[in-house]
């Protein structure tokens, strides 16, 4: 497979002296769905609006399907698809003509655009309010007809800047779909940020974890969390204080635990294989008067991964921004 | 010949969003044509004093100039704030991800302005002929249609020049209300510091010293001349030359913002 995308030092300080993006190396495999996973601020939109050829780098080198991003923007351009983080289209015209517009702004022939635009509005399912106006568009109709607008030219490279950020569950998970459906029936390699773990864990093939404008771990979704090490049973007793020493007495002498702590439901155990154990644990604590109110098994998840390169935890913060907010006051 | 095929996509885009927002246009409108309106009839016995109005011409005549020029500079202003907007919205950089032309973007913007200017001019002086017949004045454009021509040309040259101050602000502040706010404070000085509604004779002596220095007298001066006298080339070339140099200053100034957004 070749790399599509190769990032090496990349560098980005702003005029004010903050280091955004802080030397960070990384490639995007032809194909692969990879994705920059991180806080709010940890330099990922820097990173996308460098890539997109929007934002100078200070250094550093980024060759995009074999461009240089310096040198080559204009080639760059005809090959990649962007949404960025505002829903960027235009209220006063319809959807169907935000998308035949930006047909236009990347010199497409008419009669090309007009038949792309027909599969793409069948794509993001708005064939009923497509010649509406996208003011009156839902949130999650919107980030629909933005993602359409930004594959109007069959891109080979799909840039995506937080693209279910404010949207409720259901739409997050249609654009998901959407998303996994681009990637394997049109091929297309898409390059996403997201504070999201759900997001990440779910789409990404590989990804690497932003923090202040540094990678901190790279890799896939189950390889990150394997480097955790242990799975953990949360297991709730009913009568935790009573039983809470002895319990941990008895899980103690079972093969396979590496560490058992108190927590919100009574006993945390975490151990590699944590699947096998928990009939173990089951068993053992059958075997004596104390009785069991539920046992919870997880894996880890990508935020205690993150949790272990960074020392604090993901906050993914739901900041809705109501539609009207967005287009209100200045819209002239 | 990509930018001219991107300039007239952007020209639509921004005529059809005009189109669809009834509201702006009738408040682009509104004032010159309250204006209009209202000084001809409050100031309408001007032209029964002897020596304030040239002879035979009536105050209507005498200000149509001045309020096509003022509803030019309205128009102009507002074009910094669909730029706010589009940048606000992230709109702006999504066109600039895509290979569209750069320059398209200004210039569509700017042949959307001249056409808005055009058709509103067109307009005023539509009311302004009905007003006259109304008045049994009938107030006509002497120099026929070659002359309405003339007069389109020179306020929509105008209103580019005049865009550009807006542009360039809009651009640098990215803020509307900054926008209106400075575009009202210079509108409205240019405007009655210049003989656009009311005769410079009549003025007091340093507002004729000030207005030699406003670029709106000579585009005023012209206009009126193209209305009332007749092809007075004197103050036609002149007024362009005028207007030639404040636009070359603003569209500068616009320049220099544009590709500071857009690199």
């Amino acid at each position: 497979m070749t790399d599509i995308i190769t990032v090496k030092n990349l560098v980005e300080v702003y005029s004010d002296g903050t280091k955004a993006v802080d030397d960070i190396t990384f490639n995007v495999e032809e194909g692969e769905f990879f994705g920059f996973l991180g806080p709010n601020g940890a330099g990922k939109s820097t990173t996308i609006k460098i890539l997109t050829t929007l934002l100078k780098k200070t250094s550093g080198t980024v060759s995009i399907g074999g461009f240089d991003v310096d040198k080559q923007a204009p080639e760059i351009r005809k090959i990649i698809g962007v949404q960025s983080q505002e829903t960027s289209i235009d209220g006063d015209l319809t959807g169907r003509e935000n998308i035949t517009l930006q047909g236009h702004y990347h010199q497409m022939d008419s009669g090309d655009i007009k038949k792309r635009v027909n599969e793409l509005i069948a794509l993001v399912g708005l064939e009923a309010a497509a010649d509406r106006r996208a003011r009156n568009y839902s949130g999650g109709m919107k980030k629909r007809l933005d993602l359409a607008t930004s594959l109007v030219h069959k891109p080979k490279m799909l840039f995506l800047d937080e693209p279910t950020t404010g949207l409720d569950p259901q739409s997050r998970s249609t654009i998901w779909s959407y998303l996994e459906k681009l990637n394997k029936e049109e091929e297309i390699t898409i390059f996403l940020t997201t504070q999201y773990l759900e997001e990440a864990d779910k789409l990404c093939k590989r990804l690497s974890i932003i923090d202040v404008g540094k990678i901190v771990a790279s890799g896939s979704p189950v390889e990150l969390k394997r480097e955790i090490g242990a799975d953990s049973i949360r297991i709730s007793l009913e009568n935790c204080q009573r039983d809470n020493n002895k319990a941990k007495e008895l899980i103690r002498t079972l093969t396979g635990v590496n560490e058992i702590i108190d927590s919100e439901e009574c006993i945390t155990v975490y151990a590699k294989n944590a699947g096998l154990l928990i009939a173990d644990i089951v068993r053992a604590l059958d075997s004596t008067d104390i009785r069991i109110g539920s046992v919870i098994f997880s894996s880890p998840s990508l935020d205690d991964v993150f949790m272990k390169h960074t020392g604090k935890r993901i906050r993914s913060e739901e900041l809705v921004k109501a539609p009207s907010a967005m287009w209100g006051g200045a819209r002239r | 010949m990509t930018l001219l095929s991107d300039t007239r996509y952007i020209f639509i885009r921004y005529l059809t969003k005009l189109v669809r927002t009834p509201i702006l246009l009738f408040f682009s409108l509104f004032q010159p044509i309250l204006f209009l309106v209202l000084f001809t009839q409050l100031l309408g016995k001007l032209s029964s004093f002897p020596g304030v109005l040239p002879t035979g011409v009536a105050y209507l005549e005498f200000a149509a100039a001045g309020i096509v020029m003022q509803n030019a500079f309205g128009s102009a202003l507002q074009s910094g704030n669909s730029i706010v907007a589009d940048i606000d919205s992230g709109y702006l950089q999504k066109m600039l991800v895509t290979p569209v032309s750069r320059p398209a973007i200004l210039l569509g913007r700017l042949a959307s302005d001249a056409f808005r200017v055009v058709v509103q001019t067109a307009i005023i002086l539509g009311l302004g002929y009905a007003l006259g017949v109304a008045e049994n004045k009938p107030f006509y454009v002497t120099t026929g249609v070659v002359g309405i021509l003339l007069i389109f040309f020179t306020l929509a040259f105008f209103g580019l020049a005049w865009s550009g101050i807006s542009l360039a602000l809009g651009m640098k502040t990215r803020s509307s209300e900054t926008v209106f706010a400075i575009g009202g404070v210079i509108t409205f000085p240019l405007l009655f510091l210049s003989p656009a509604l009311f005769p410079l004779s009549f003025l007091p002596g340093w507002v004729q010293t000030v207005s030699m220095f406003n670029p709106v007298s000579y585009c005023v001066t012209a206009t009126r001349a193209l209305m009332i006298n007749g092809y007075q080339w004197s103050t036609i070339l002149p007024a362009w030359g005028v207007i030639g140099l404040v636009a070359l200053i603003t569209m500068s100034a616009t320049l220099y913002q544009f590709r500071k957004v857009v690199s």
